[in-house]
């Protein structure tokens, strides 16, 4: 079953790829709009100089607004969740910031923080850290109550109540808030980069868009998204390795 | 009684904060909540933006659409793969990984084949909305106990009676749930969409306001897309709960 699987995933994939060059080729759509596969590949190998770096400086405004997202979400997650009454006064107010559009504060963003790197970091973080802090929140609040008053009864100090009880008890749910997080800050930083970016894959993404130059732009979609999947996919292994390991 | 009053005092104190800091600081950039009330009269009276009912009917119009297409395509495909074994393991997880792909990558790729007008905000919508419903079916249809199935036909159910009285009750909590994100996902496709470039509709007015530096009407036009958003919201919710209460 798993072997047929793989190979049916596999001739999807080809059977698309040659019907759209065959559509393209014959054509039955506008090469202009929708180029071929092979038209693709040739601008991939065109564009790769500019499109690696540029992908290198998305990743990288990612990558610092993924360690933001998960050193505030984890943080200020812990606090909320092990205090009841700022638990209490605070979730409506977290639901409410992580269920609203954050694209509407964007242009507000960009006038605050100008062009480029800062607003990019900034709205990343914004999209990373909510459901990094929701997730956290509900698994310090579900923490086995017995095992908090068994080690304060023992005498634990509250730093020792933190190091040792509550963030190992919610390992699991910081491994899948910082999965989810990765994807949330791409996106924030790639939505950056196309509305008001100097730089970097959304900015190349739009402008190729401006441009119609849709050859190289599908080669860009298809590096961004094999990359992010690569991402998604690597810390998916990396998250099951951990929780072998935990046992 | 006491949290109430802690929220609304944390409101308070933060809009107080905001006022004596942007007034401060730059009221022009900061927009503190009193620049934003004479705004919103304004735009409410329709003396600042006249077209905002026609872009608020437009981008209704919109989201109304991309979500239409959104459920069809999400449940046709969803049960498709659910009901054919080989064909879900196959292309599930392809599904899966096409959603790990921050979404918007496809947007420019839209505008370009569909122009700057509605057609290419329904279908950043449309494919906002779809995956989280079609894969809500697929796991919905792995909830259903096969046996149950099993008994049913063996007491001579036909095909619609199980599919209305064993499978729907069985997987509606996941299935309600999917729909209810499909369209919250959709509401912000379409708003992402004409935010980064669009000629009418409630994204056009908004970039209109913020590249005049007209931060106050900017705010204002933003607090009525936000009623849209959690109106949608709220309508979902409701229906959700009526889903609930049918299968109970």
């Amino acid at each position: 079953m798993r072997r047929i699987a793989l190979a049916l995933q596999l001739a999807t994939v080809l059977a698309g790829l040659a019907l759209w060059e065959l559509a393209a080729r014959a054509g039955w759509v506008d090469p202009l709009f929708i180029p071929a596969p092979s038209a693709v590949a040739r601008a991939l190998a065109a564009i790769s100089g500019p499109a690696l770096a540029g992908l290198g400086d998305t990743l990288a405004k990612t990558a610092a607004a993924y360690v933001l997202s998960v050193v505030l979400g984890v943080s200020a997650g812990l606090a909320v969740g092990s205090v009841r009454l700022l638990r209490d006064v605070l979730s409506p107010y977290v639901i409410a910031l992580y269920g609203m559009p954050k694209i509407l504060v964007l242009p507000w963003i960009v006038l605050l923080l100008g062009y480029g790197t800062a607003p990019a970091v900034f709205y990343g973080t914004l999209h990373g850290l909510f459901p990094i802090l929701v997730l956290v929140t509900g698994a310090v609040r579900d923490v086995d109550r017995t095992l908090v008053t068994v080690a304060r009864s023992l005498g634990a100090t509250p730093w020792q109540l933190y190091w040792k009880v509550l963030l190992p008890a919610i390992v699991p749910s910081v491994l899948a808030g910082m999965r989810l997080g990765i994807v949330f800050c791409l996106l924030g930083v790639l939505v950056v980069e196309m509305f008001a970016g100097v730089r970097g894959m959304g900015y190349m993404m739009g402008s190729l868009a401006n441009g119609f130059q849709a050859p190289e732009l599908f080669a860009a979609t298809a590096l961004v998204s094999a990359t992010s999947i690569a991402i998604v996919l690597g810390l998916d292994q990396l998250n099951e390795r951990l929780s072998r390991w935990r046992g | 009684m006491k949290v109430a009053v802690l929220r609304l005092a944390l409101l308070v104190v933060l809009l107080a904060a905001w006022e004596l800091a942007g007034r401060a600081a730059n009221p022009l950039l900061a927009v503190p909540p009193s620049a934003v009330l004479p705004s919103l009269r304004d735009l409410l009276l329709l003396r600042s933006y006249p077209g905002l009912p026609a872009s608020l009917w437009l981008t209704v119009q919109e989201i109304g659409v991309a979500y239409a297409l959104a459920v069809a395509a999400g449940l046709g495909c969803g049960f498709a793969l659910g009901m054919n074994r080989l064909l879900g393991r196959a292309w599930g997880p392809m599904i899966a990984a096409l959603y790990a792909v921050p979404a918007v990558v496809w947007y420019p790729s839209l505008m370009l084949f569909f122009g700057l007008g509605a057609a290419s905000k329904i279908a950043f919508g449309f494919l906002l909305g779809f995956f989280p419903i079609t894969l809500a079916v697929l796991a919905g249809v792995r909830q259903v106990n096969p046996q149950l199935v099993l008994v049913a036909r063996a007491y001579g159910a036909g095909v619609v009676t199980v599919f209305f009285r064993v499978m729907l009750p069985s997987m509606l909590f996941t299935l309600v749930g999917g729909l209810r994100t499909g369209l919250a996902l959709s509401v912000i496709g379409v708003i992402v969409g004409e935010i980064l470039g669009s000629k009418n509709g409630m994204g056009a007015l908004i970039n209109h306001a913020y590249g005049l530096l007209r931060t106050g009407d900017y705010v204002a036009l933003v607090l009525v897309t936000l009623l849209l958003v959690v109106g949608s919201d709220v309508l979902a919710s409701l229906l959700e709960h009526r889903a609930r209460r049918w299968s109970d």
